[in-house]
This record gives structure tokens, sequence and C-alpha cells, in this order.
């Protein structure tokens, strides 16, 4: 029997076979087999571990496990002995993160990955946890992976042709999405594949607004944003925690307590709050680390990070947090540059991690992150995964980095280093067999696995390469003696002389036929039919004449022979290839990714701006010719002909206005997965704080219009929203950096069309009218005096049932003790007084009314409770509820002595506040001086920062603008930014960066060009691939952190893609 | 006082005020100019010509008469003294859809477009509703005139026929200056794969985008090998031929007497829509214009105007310069194309479209080219620069006079005139404003 036979006979019979019984308790059917499972591995490059390696070593695995390695080791007797010359034997590769083996309903599918598993159109729906699980469909910590596996023969065969033994397998659905599973990757029974269950707790920021056809309706989506998400896990947390003391506190008082609530997800979840367990995150962008580290620093958790491909752009961050980073094996695909007009739609940060992405493991192994790696998110693993792990290599990651990523640091990460990962006498015999050194050899390959000390052989994978000159001998005709094969797949030819023959190759097998006159045959009638079995560079065949005369051949490749201008050229193209690839080493060390990026960031100077008109917005007025002198990020003086310290900057700004930096009292800029929580009428738990993105091209565009602090709000879908965060705009900063510290914590609440879902006409959620919201307001509140109550009691002893730490009432109470103030979206003047008159009956402090655009009707009302007003200098008729709105609002609060601003409620407007203010001049006859006010101090004062911002005063933050012109005029422009004594935005330098990062795109167009040109040779060839390119997503994110910047919420209109 | 008060009652109920919506503003339309009158000792602004400080404008029967140092005074003229004020023609929205949409988000006030891909027959002079209370906010800060653009719905193409309308007069035909003045088409959508999700690479998704986009186009072209087909039989003389309002009323941009108002944002769109208009021999404007300031060489040498969305935008791309909008109209002026600048607001913010043009200055843009790109740019491209856009014996008396630049938003408008009738520069925003300082005045 030819070789062939025999591999397909090992397929059919081998490899579906169960090898041995499924664990020792389940019964024997028939015969016992117990053929010995003794192994000797002779003759190997064994790679023992990461940088340590045996040549033409011998290893002996008995009964699963490796019992001896080295190179004097000698094969016991009753082993079968495997020759394993030329190949190498690596631990085998363990897979970090998979959703192997979970059912339809379990995964989440990507875009990206259509390209071979076809997108589903419908994403199959989740199944429902029964029992006695959470209120929240999408909280299912007590689902187990091992409860829901079910081998996978596709996939086990995708996994071993990559050469994983062992696969992590999770969960993938929901936010607590479960526990994950550790198992061999044979096929077998989980009785015996399992190394490891319990793994960790898979948990995610995921919301409703991310399923494509899973969302429940309006009322029942709960969360609906990435803030809420990350609100719902705390509250989770503390829920588990609660769940412990309350039922230990009921085992001690079973007689005068009421029995806690059962609770299945709550129970699994001790695990991970007693710190049993450790927690793995799903990181859908560069923002989520930080994310993870504030939660899991709240309640202690050990945990890891499930990456993105992004990691290197925040790899100084990693490193602080010093966690495990899994990072994907998939690149983006190369930018489909070709189209000059729709090339235009690429960023020059989606170009950027097109060349930088294959450097993210090089980059986080020289900051010194422990990674493992995943082939889950390659839309194609087996090659594919290969390219990308040897290209990490090339990008100047270790060979012995990129083993341990896939063998000794998933093994240490899910703690069976002492079973998996290496080599050694003990261990588990999993291993990845290879025909050369796959972490740099391109035609390396995995040959076979052995799992559990069972040979695995995998299945032939090998491109059949018939090209060269074949030399044939003949058994019963008397045939050519040479012959050339030139082609592949569908189009080869075999040339015998002058004669070229179409060949046709089915799977292993070629197919063609001959006149019998080149067999040397007389009879020229009829073809003669040849068949033959391809095995590397032999052909073993037969055929048969016109006459029915049987006869064999077979043929063996001549290496030597091969066609030597074609080698030339090919040798050619490859210096080409290599001297393309010899590029300047790549860095990412500027952020933003993107045009604008920050490399350092200079420190605060000091500086003296000379001679300009300085608009102090303090009870100095507008000073002419006047100096300004900064120190240490603060303001030292204002005056005339101030005297410039040694060493500071003098900035002469004759002719030119200085004002404080512009304040925006409302803005949804800078946030990332959804400013509004709106599946509850109450969601003042979730935290703007929480998702703020200091990637948001925004921030620029708006400091470029002398913006420097702005508060950013909630949405207003819901009467009581979520809590504010008041930045300032140190674009480059990381997140945590741009948050305005010490700013007074405030709430976003609304009213109106808005919160009783006037555009919903379906929609089911509490209140529809202008009635309930005020009702939802005193539940809530009086709710909240009770949950005080309630903890009063306990802690003082009166009661032994442990409350709740409930973040929804504990925000309402914040609020209700004044710690917390109240920003109030309004319209009518009925509601605007409602508010006003509950609000002085519940003591409540209300910062500023937003919007307010009928506040002319009852400014009385609001000066009378010291409320701000923060208003549209002149927008109207943009929905019903504004069709009174006048464009002298601003002018008359002001007048009835109420604080007002005007504000932005939109990004483009809020890169322009000083003309909104100038309507405040027009629309009411404001003085400029005033005027100025609406987007300085008054913004401050509403924001309870003016003792540090908002005007130009001695003590005060260096926060200020140098205008080329007067600041209320259309024609003027900024000419230098300042925050904190620190210069953030310079026209000038601002275009020359601009110009720089222009020509930085270019050149990368330029690049993947080249890279486009090669592929759009080989896609003419091949099928056509579907535009367009763009970078593969993990998977599915709602909001893309790099968008364009275009105004996608406006809560003024309250509607995505709101355009007014 | 007392309406107001009735009106106010009526609001509690959303049916009926959305009824209200649609009823009279209370600014009654000027009278017909009875005898001449003279502005003088202001600065007038010619636009055309030199300013002219100190000067006198003379209007008779709606028409300039006569503008100078000094000019003839008639014997029963009307003289008002504007010293130490600013004249300036009245300014002219070139992107409108005042009277055609009263409040966005309430459905039954809308209606500023048809269904179906092809409406050509449309009008938009028909719909614009005289007593929108967006007039008159609009006009007092002395926008006169509006080209108002029917759009379309749902992936329409043709919108209909535009029309120049004064912003005063008791009827739609007392409002019509000029009807119709162009054809107004939107654009295929540019298949970029979406706005907020760059990153979406399923494939299906943007090949379906790109297909979408190559059918559109075929779309429009078949609509005009009909409408040429139709003409033909018709100018044949075929008695059989039935009507087809549509290819009807396409007759004015196929013989050349109207243009293509195209809305194109993207150089892609700008692009194709130019090279459209070429093979078809059609005269184009162009609308939006967001990347037109990429295609300078390509719309000058096709001698295509543009008609731009606003100054005060944001980029289109992420990569772009934080500039790039404030400098669009700055590139098609060093590069000599022809282009006036537009506010699409839907409206209700019509009235700060010379905000617009003032930031185009902030960014580059020569005041006297700001100006004129508000004034007579527009009436140029909309083919009425013998009636508007400038200080002009011979032109309409519809003029402002201001207490500085207009431009400026620091500046007022004092008086306005529409073909010489006196406008009310009163408003639904000034009469509340007048209304609510009285409650602080009595308590």
């Amino acid at each position: 029997m030819n070789r062939f036979l025999i591999k397909s006979l090992l397929l059919v019979f081998f490899f579906p076979t169960l090898l041995f019984a499924q664990g020792d308790t389940t019964p024997v059917k028939g015969i016992h087999a117990n053929t010995p499972r003794v192994h000797a591995l002779t003759h190997a490059t064994i790679v023992t571990a990461p940088s340590e390696m045996l040549e033409d070593a011998t290893m002996v695995i008995r009964d699963g496990i490796i019992e001896s390695v080295g190179a004097n080791v000698e094969a016991p007797g009753d082993a079968r002995i495997w020759d394993m010359t030329g190949k190498t034997v690596y631990a085998g590769f363990i897979d970090a993160y998979s959703q192997y083996g979970m059912p339809e309903g379990l995964k989440i599918f990507s875009p990206s990955r259509g390209a071979t598993e076809g997108p589903p159109k419908k994403m199959p729906p989740t199944p429902s946890q029964s029992g006695a699980s959470s209120w929240n469909p999408l909280v299912t910590p007590e689902r187990d992976a091992a409860d829901h596996f079910k081998s996978n023969k596709k996939a086990t065969e995708s996994l071993n042709d990559t050469g994983f033994t062992t696969v992590a397998t999770f969960p993938a659905r929901g936010i607590f999405r479960g526990q994950g599973l550790l198992v061999n990757t044979d096929g077998q029974s989980l009785n015996d594949s399992t190394v490891k269950t319990g793994l960790a707790q898979h948990i995610a920021f995921d919301h409703w607004s991310q399923s494509r056809t899973e969302r429940p309706n309006d009322g029942d989506s709960y969360p609906s944003s990435t803030m809420g998400s990350i609100a719902l896990v705390r509250q989770t947390l503390y829920d588990a925690k609660w769940y412990t003391d309350a039922a230990e506190a009921y085992d001690k008082n079973p007689d005068q307590l009421e029995k806690p609530e059962e609770n299945a997800a709550l129970e699994a979840l001790k695990l991970l709050t007693n710190q049993n367990q450790w927690a793995l995150f799903k990181a859908d962008d560069e923002l989520a680390y930080q994310r993870v580290e504030k939660v899991a620093d709240e309640f202690g958790l050990e945990y890891a990070i499930l990456g993105n491909g992004y990691e290197y752009r925040r790899a100084d961050i990693l490193k602080s947090l010093g966690k495990t980073v899994i990072l994907p094996l998939s690149f983006p695909k190369t930018p489909h540059v070709e189209r000059p007009d729709k090339s235009l739609n690429l960023s020059l940060e989606q170009l950027q991690h097109w060349e930088l992405a294959p450097s993210n493991a090089a980059f986080l192994a020289k900051a010194g992150v422990s990674f493992c790696f995943t082939a889950h998110f390659n839309p194609d693993p087996g090659k594919s995964v290969w390219n990308a792990i040897r290209e990490s290599v090339k990008r100047g990651l270790s060979e012995e980095d990129a083993l341990a990523a896939i063998t000794t640091n998933p093994a240490l990460l899910y703690d069976v280093d002492a079973q998996l990962g290496t080599i050694v006498a003990g261990k588990i015999a999993n291993l990845t067999v290879a025909t050369g050194n796959l972490f740099t050899d391109e035609k390396a390959r995995v040959s076979e696995l052995w799992i559990q000390g069972n040979y695995v052989e995998k299945k032939p994978a090998k491109e059949i390469d018939l090209e060269g000159t074949w030399e044939f001998s003949w058994a019963g005709v008397g045939g050519f003696e040479t012959g050339t094969i030139k082609g592949s797949g569908q189009k080869i030819s075999l040339k015998t002389g002058k004669v070229t023959i179409p060949v046709s190759l089915q799977n292993s097998e070629i197919l063609f036929s001959a006149s019998p006159t080149l067999l040397g045959e007389n009879e020229e009638s009829g073809l003669a039919r040849l068949q033959a079995y391809v095995s590397d560079d032999t052909l073993s065949g037969s055929g048969q004449l016109p006459n029915g005369d049987n006869f064999s051949w077979s043929a063996v490749k001549n290496a030597k022979e091969n066609n030597e201008e074609e080698e030339e050229e090919k040798e050619k193209d490859n210096d080409k290839d290599k001297k393309e690839q010899e590029i300047p080493e790549l860095v990412f060390d500027r952020y933003p990714a993107g045009v604008y990026g920050v490399g350092q960031r200079e420190k605060s100077e000091t500086v003296l701006i000379q001679n300009a008109t300085i608009w102090t917005s303090g009870p100095d007025g507008v000073l002419e010719e006047n100096d300004l002198l900064i120190q240490d990020g603060k303001i030292v003086s204002v005056g005339k002909n101030l005297k410039a310290p040694r060493n500071s900057i003098i900035v002469d700004a004759y002719g030119k206005h200085v004002t404080p930096g512009l304040i925006d009292c409302h803005s949804h800029i800078a946030g990332s997965g959804g400013i509004n929580e709106g599946a509850s009428a109450v969601s003042v738990e979730v935290r703007i704080g929480d998702i703020i993105n200091p990637a948001d091209i925004n921030i620029y565009r708006q400091l470029a219009g002398g913006l420097t602090t702005s508060n950013i709000l909630h949405g207003s879908a819901n009467p009581m929203g979520g809590q504010s965060q008041v930045i300032k705009l140190r674009w480059g900063k990381d997140a945590e950096d741009l948050k305005f510290e010490g700013a007074r914590p405030s709430v976003k609440f609304a009213l109106g069309e808005n919160v009783k879902r006037s555009r919903s006409p379906d929609s089911t959620r509490y209140p529809q009218s202008r009635m309930g919201v005020e009702q939802v307001f005193i539940t809530n509140f009086r709710a909240a005096e009770d949950y005080e109550r309630r903890w009063a009691d306990f802690n003082a002893g009166r009661s032994l049932a442990p409350p709740r730490i409930d973040l929804r009432k504990a925000a309402a109470l914040e609020i209700l003790r004044r710690e917390r103030v109240i920003h109030i979206h309004s319209y009518r003047q009925d509601e605007i007084l409602m508010f006003a008159r509950l609000a002085k009956k519940l003591n409540l402090e209300v910062a500023a009314f937003q919007h307010i655009l009928e506040g002319y009707k009852v400014a009385d009302a609001l000066a009378e409770i010291g409320a701000g007003g923060s208003s549209f200098s002149d927008w109207w008729a943009y929905k019903f509820e504004v069709i009174d709105a006048i464009p002298y609002n601003g002018a008359i609060m002001h007048n009835a002595g109420v604080i007002t601003s005007f504000n932005s409620d939109d990004a483009e407007l809020a890169t322009r506040l000083n003309t909104e203010a100038a309507k405040a001049v027009k629309y009411g006859g404001l003085s400029e001086e005033e005027a100025l006010k609406f987007v300085t101090l008054n913004p401050a004062i509403q924001l309870r920062i003016d003792d540090r911002v908002g005007s130009l005063e001695k003590g005060k933050e260096a926060d200020f603008v140098i205008w080329s012109d007067h600041p209320l005029s259309t024609y003027a422009h900024p000419e230098q930014t300042w925050i904190d004594g620190i210069k953030y935005f310079d026209k000038e330098e601002s275009q020359a960066q601009f110009e720089s990062d222009a020509s930085e795109r270019e050149r990368l167009v330029q690049k993947a060009l080249k890279q486009r040109i090669k592929e759009f040779k080989l896609e003419t060839k091949k099928a056509p691939e579907k535009d367009p390119p763009g970078e593969p997503r993990p998977e599915e994110s709602p909001d893309w952190i790099y968008h364009d910047g275009s105004n996608h919420y406006s809560c003024s209109a309250e509607e995505e893609g709101a355009h007014l | 006082m007392r309406s107001t008060f009735i009106k106010h009652t009526l609001l509690s109920l959303a049916a009926v005020s959305i009824f209200w919506i649609c009823n009279a503003h209370d600014q009654v339309p000027g009278t017909k100019q009875a005898k001449p009158i003279l502005l003088t000792n202001g600065t007038i602004h010619t636009v055309t010509g030199a300013t002219i400080s100190n000067g006198q404008l003379l209007f008779e029967n709606g028409r300039i008469t006569a503008v100078s140092r000094r000019v003839d005074v008639p014997d029963n003229c009307e003289v008002i003294d504007v010293e130490g004020k600013h004249v300036y023609p009245g300014l002219i929205s070139s992107v409108s859809s005042i009277g055609l949409v009263e409040i966005n988000s309430v459905r039954a006030t809308i209606d500023f477009g048809e269904l179906g891909s092809f409406n050509p027959n449309i009008r938009a002079e028909v719909a614009v509703n005289p007593d929108s209370e967006l007039i008159p906010v609009t006009r007092a800060n002395g926008v006169l005139v509006a080209h108002v653009m029917p759009s379309t719905y749902r992936g329409g193409l043709i919108g209909g026929s535009t029309a120049v309308m004064k912003l005063d007069g008791w009827t739609t035909e007392d409002m019509t200056l000029s009807a119709p003045v162009a054809m107004s088409i939107t654009w295929p959508r540019d298949p970029r794969t979406s706005q907020f999700h760059p990153e979406d690479t399923n494939p299906d998704n943007a090949q379906k985008a790109e297909e979408n986009y190559a059918t559109a186009i075929n779309k429009l072209e078949d609509a005009f090998k009909d409408a040429r087909a139709f003409w033909k039989a018709k100018n044949k003389g075929d008695k059989t031929l039935d009507v087809d309002l549509r290819w009807e009323a396409l007759a004015p941009v196929l013989n050349k007497t109207a243009p293509a108002h195209v809305y194109a944002d993207s150089a892609r769109q700008i692009r194709d829509a130019v090279h459209w208009a070429k093979r078809e021999a059609i005269n184009l404007v162009i609308f939006g214009g967001t990347d037109a300031w990429r295609l300078t060489e390509l719309l000058s040498e096709n001698d295509v105007a543009v008609v731009v969305g606003g100054v005060n935008k944001l980029p289109r791309q992420r990569w772009e310069s934080y500039d790039t909008q404030f400098r669009n109209t700055v590139k098609l002026h060093q590069a000599g194309v022809k282009f006036a600048i537009g506010y699409a607001s839907r409206g209700a913010n019509e009235r700060n479209l010379p905000y617009e043009a003032g930031k185009a200055v902030a960014h580059g843009l020569p005041k006297e080219e700001a100006l004129k790109a508000i004034t007579i740019y527009p009436a140029e491209i909309l083919g009425v620069a013998n009636r508007l856009g400038s200080l002009e014996a011979g032109k309409d008396a519809t003029l402002i006079v201001t207490t500085g630049d207009p431009l400026d938003i620091r500046s007022n408008v004092e008086m306005a005139f529409i073909e010489g009738r006196t406008v009310d520069l009163s408003s639904r925003h000034t009469q509340l404003y007048e209304k609510y300082q009285q409650r602080y005045q009595q308590n």
C-alpha cells in the first residue's frame, strides 16, 4: 500500500474514533483495548522551553505523561519508536482565549470574521438562564463553559492545523459572561480532555445597543451604554458581597429575619469577590484598560485583559497595571488606497495602525508587558496565524517571547504550569511537532500533534506543487523520459517534447490523457488514460491504452532542472521585497494616534504676555495694553509694564486680545459607548467619568476655538440621568488627566419632550407626561431617604438585615445632601417652575437649568433658588417645546439676577463660543464685557470652579486665549490657547504639525499602494476580494473612539446623527 | 396682547397648537412704495462698485434710481437721514427651506420634499408658507431673499424646481421673485460605509453601498434619457404622446435655460456630478460642496459654481485640519472658482448667514469677497443679478440699513426694504421679548 492510502486509512479510522474509553467510569462495551501507551520520540530537535533546545534528543511518553527527555535518554523496550529526524518538537501550544465548543448562542460574531465563517444575518439569540438567575439577562456569572461545551470537528481541526493542543474557552455573551474551561483539542469528551474548569470569570462592558437583533424594548434594555454597563458591573459586585453578608446574618438570626433572596448569579460571584477566582476582562478598545483597573481596584479583583490589537498605543499604561494581556493574532488588511477619492475616507490613524499592528507584541515585550496570544480573532486561522506570529518576530519580538506567549505564559495565567507549557518529565505529554522552526521558517508547518500522550495526525494540509521537470519510468509501455509540469490549481499542463497536455489535479491525484504514440505505441486512434497519486516529489501511477491494455508508470521530480530564468526572477523579486521591507524602526510615540497627536508635552513655563488688550472677566474689567504674567501654571499678576522674571518666555501680543479660556457648560464630546443610559427613567448611578475618550478629535478642534474647559453631560433621555464630568481640554493626555480634578460632582437631570419619549410613540417607559416627570423625582428622592434610614438603622444595630449598597439610591442621596449639584435640561416655563419649586422644597442645589429656553418667562424663580441658566444663544424652532425660544433669553435672565451662560450642546458650536457670547450684545444689549462672561466666568460659577478658572485674576489657573482680533468679532480666531500655563494650541505650530501629519499620511498611502499592487495581481488571478478593507475589529464595537467627530449626539434634539 | 393671550391658551393642546403654528405671524406685509425714498448721509456699500461714505441712495416704485454722493431729489420724496449708518443690499440665503419647514421634529409642519426618485415637476414656491414665524425672524437680520429648494426623501434624486422668494408678502405669489430657478438634485449618497463606524469592515455592507451608488447614478442617467426621448417625440409633433409631468418639467434643464443644482459634498460625489453634467451637456451648480476645495481645477475648468452649505462646519474627515471648512471658500476664491456662501440650517438659523461669511474672513477670505458671497454672487448664480445683489440704479430696492458691518454679530439691522416696501422688523422673538419684560416690570 502506498503512503497516501495509509494516510487515508488513518484519517478515516484513526482520527474520529475514540482512542480510549471516555474516562475511567465509563463501562467497556466490547473488547478491552489496552494497547500500551508508551512512545519514544527519537532524533528530534526538542524545544523544551522558550530558549532551551535539545538536538537529536529522545523523549519518552508513558500513559499520557512525559517520562523523560534528553539527549542521552534511551528508548525503553516497551516503547513504540517514532523517528523524528528533521522535526522540531515544541510543548503543545495553548490558545489563551477562544469560544471553542460553545453553542452559537454563546458566541459573538464579528463582521470581519465573515470572510470565512459567513456572517450570520441574525445573531443567534442568547439562551436565557433559568433558575434563580439575575434580574438582568446580561448578568450570567453562573454560566460555565463546561456545561455548554460540545466539541466541533471543524473547529478542532482548525485549532490542530495551527498547532494548538490546548485552548481556553469562554461563553461570550453578556456582561458577566461566565466561567471558562481549559480543554485539550483532541475532540474527545470533556471527561478526558478537560484540563481545568472554572478558569476565570469573563467580564465585558457590553450593553444592549451593541446587539443588532436582541435589543429588548425601551424600558428593559438596561444597560444601553458602556457607562451603564460599568455601573452594572459595580452594582453586581456590591450585590455579591451583600449576598454573602445577608446569608450570614440570616444564618445567625433565622428566627428574626426573612430569608434573603436566592440568587445563583450572586452565588457564583462569591468566588470572584472572595478572591478565589480572577476575572478576564474584555477590552473593547485602547481606553478600556484603565476602566478595568478602576473597577478591579474598587473590589480587589485579580484580573487579566483580553486585548484588541491596539495595545501598543497604551503600552505604558499596561506596563503600569502589571497584568497579563491576551493579544489577538490578526492584523488589518492592506487599506484599499487605489481609488483616490474613496481613500480620502482612510484616516491617518487607520493607516498607522495598518503599519504598526504587527509590531503590537514586539512593542509590549519591549515595554515589559506580559502577554499571551489568541488565534481566536483571526478570520482565517491555520496559515495566517503563523504568518502573524512570524511577522511579529520579524518586527523584533524574540522567538522565546513568541513561544512563551503560546506555551508558558498561558500555562501560568491559567495556573497549569505544573502540567503544561514546557517539555519536562512529569508534565502532560502535549506536543506540537513541526517540520522546522515555526517562528522563523516560512516553509515550516505543523506536521502532527501529541495530546495527552496520544498521536494526533493532522489532515494533509500541504499544497501540492507539481511545477518542475519530472523523470518518468514506464512498465508495459515505452513512454517519454522527461516532461515539464507548469501551473497550479485549475491550470496545469505537462509538456514533453513539443506536445503540451492539460493535467487535472484532484485532491492528491493527477489525471490526464495522451495519444498512444507518446507512449511508444503505433496505433494513433483513441487516447490513453493516465492517473497517478502525488506524494511529495513522486508520482505513482497507472494507465490504460485505448485497446484496454493496462500499464504502470511513475515519475520523480528532478529538483535541479527547474527553470533557471524563473528562479532568477523570483530571487530578484525577493531582493526587492527585502529592500522595501527595510524600513526605519517603527515607533508609536504620539498620543492620540492620527492627526495632531502629541509627543512629550512641555512643562508649564514662566510666561509674560505683553501689551495685549486683556479681558479679565474679573473686577478689573477690560485692560488695554496690559501684561499677563504666569508661573507654575498659575496667574501671578495682570497689570501694566510687568517685569519678566529670569528665563521667562515673552510673548508680544500688541494689538491682540487675551481672554480667559472659554468654558462650555453643556457638551457631549469626549465620551465613548454612548452618553445616554436611556433604558431607565433613573440612571444616576452611571458616570460620564467612566467613559472619557481623550482621542476624540473634537477636543483638539475646540481647543483651536479657544475652549479650555468643558462640562461633559449625560444625555437627556431620562429625568434623572447620569453623573457629569468636567474636563480640561488637555489634548494628548489620557482620560484621567483630562478630568478637572476637584470639580464639584454634578448630575444631569432632564424635563420635557425627551424624557417623556415624545419621539418614540411605542415607548412603554414611565413617564409619558410632564406630570409623571415630577413624580419620578419625588418617588426617587423619597426612596433615597428610606435608603438612608435603613443604613442608619443597621449601623446603629436597630436592624439585623444588612442593606444593599445601592449605587442609584446612594447617588440620589448625594444629591439630596447637596454633595452633588444638578444640571437640568429644561425648556418650558411650567416645567422649569415645577422643578424650581421642588428644588426649594427639598433643598436641592441646582447649579444650572440647561437650555432653559423659556427661562426668560420665569427668571425670578431661578434667581430665587440661586440657580444658573445655561442656554443656547439663539437656537429655536427645532422642536415643539422650543417654539417660544428667543435670543433675548440670556439678557433677560442676566438682568433678573440669574448667573447666565451660553453653551454649545454641539461639537461644532463649541468651536466658536466667543461669537455666541456676542449675541448677548446683539439681543438684549449687554455690554461686551458682560457678554464675554457668558462663556468664561459665568459657566465657571455654574460649574463651581470659579475659584480656579473663568477669569484672569491673580492666583487662578493660567487658562487663557490669545485672539487675533476683538474676541466677540466673527473675524477673530485664536492664535494660542493655554491651559495650566502650558500652550496646548498655537495656530502656526498647528499648521506645521498638520503638514507633517499629512505627508506622513501620504507616505503610508504610498506604502499601502505598493502592497496593494502586489495583492491586486494576486486578486486578478483569484476571485476578486470584496471591498473595503479598513481595520478588522475583534468584535463589534458600538462607538469607535477614533470617529470623524461629526455631531452624533445633541440632547437639544435627542437624536443620533442630528444635524440642525 | 390679546391675540398672544389666546395663543397661549391654545398652546396646551398640541394638536390645536400645530394648527396654530400654521397660522399667521403678526407682521403685516409692507405696502407698495407710494413715493420716492431717499436714504442720505449713510455709508453706501454698493458691493459691485466703490463704497460711498456719506452718500445718498434714491429708490422709486420699488427700484433703485440713483446711488451717488449726491443725487437729484424729486419733490415728493421722503428723506430718511441715515447718518452713521450703513446701507447694504439685502442678503440672499442661497440654500433655504424657509416656509417649507416650521419645526423640524414636528412632521405635520414639514413640506421639504416629495416621495419617489424623480420629482422635477414639484414646485417650491407653491408651498412656502408666507405666515411662517421663521420669515420675520430671518429677515430681521438682513436676510431678505431666500432660494427655497425642495429636497428629496429616502434616496430620492430629483427634488423639484427651486424658487427665489422675497421674505415678505401676503401670498406666495407676492413673495415669488423668480421661479423656476433651477432643478434641485440630490446626488446619490457617498458609499462611505458608515460615518460613525469607519471600521465597519463587513464586506457585504460596503459592497452593497457601492452597488447602490452605481445604481442610483444609472437611474439618474436613465431619467435624462427618458426625458430626452419624451421631448424628441413631442418635438416631432407626436399627437399620440401621453403626458408625463416629470419629463415636461425637465425641459429647462435639458435646453440649458435652467441649471441643475446638485447637492454633493464629498470629492467623489462632486467629481461624478461634474462629469455627469458634462456628459449630459447641462449647466451645473454644486451645493453643499464640503470637499469642493479639493477639486478647484475640475470646477474652474468646467465653469461650475459652488454654493457651500456653510463655513462653520467640522472637517469631513478626522484626519483633516481643524480649519478645513473655514478655508473652503478661501481656496475656491484663490483658484477662481465662482462661489456663494449659504447656510444649510433648515430654516430656523438662516438669520446667521452673514456670520458664516464672517468666519471665512477670519481664516483668509477678503472681506469684500465674503460680502459678495452672500449678495451679488448668489444673485448671479441664481440668475437674478439684474434685480438683486448690489446697490445699482435699475435694481430692486431690496436693501438694509445697519448700525455697522452686517458680518459682525454686534451690528444690528435698523431698516429693511424689499422692492421699496418697508419691512416690519419685529418678529415672534421681539414680541415675546417685549411681552415678558413687562412681567418683570409689573412685579
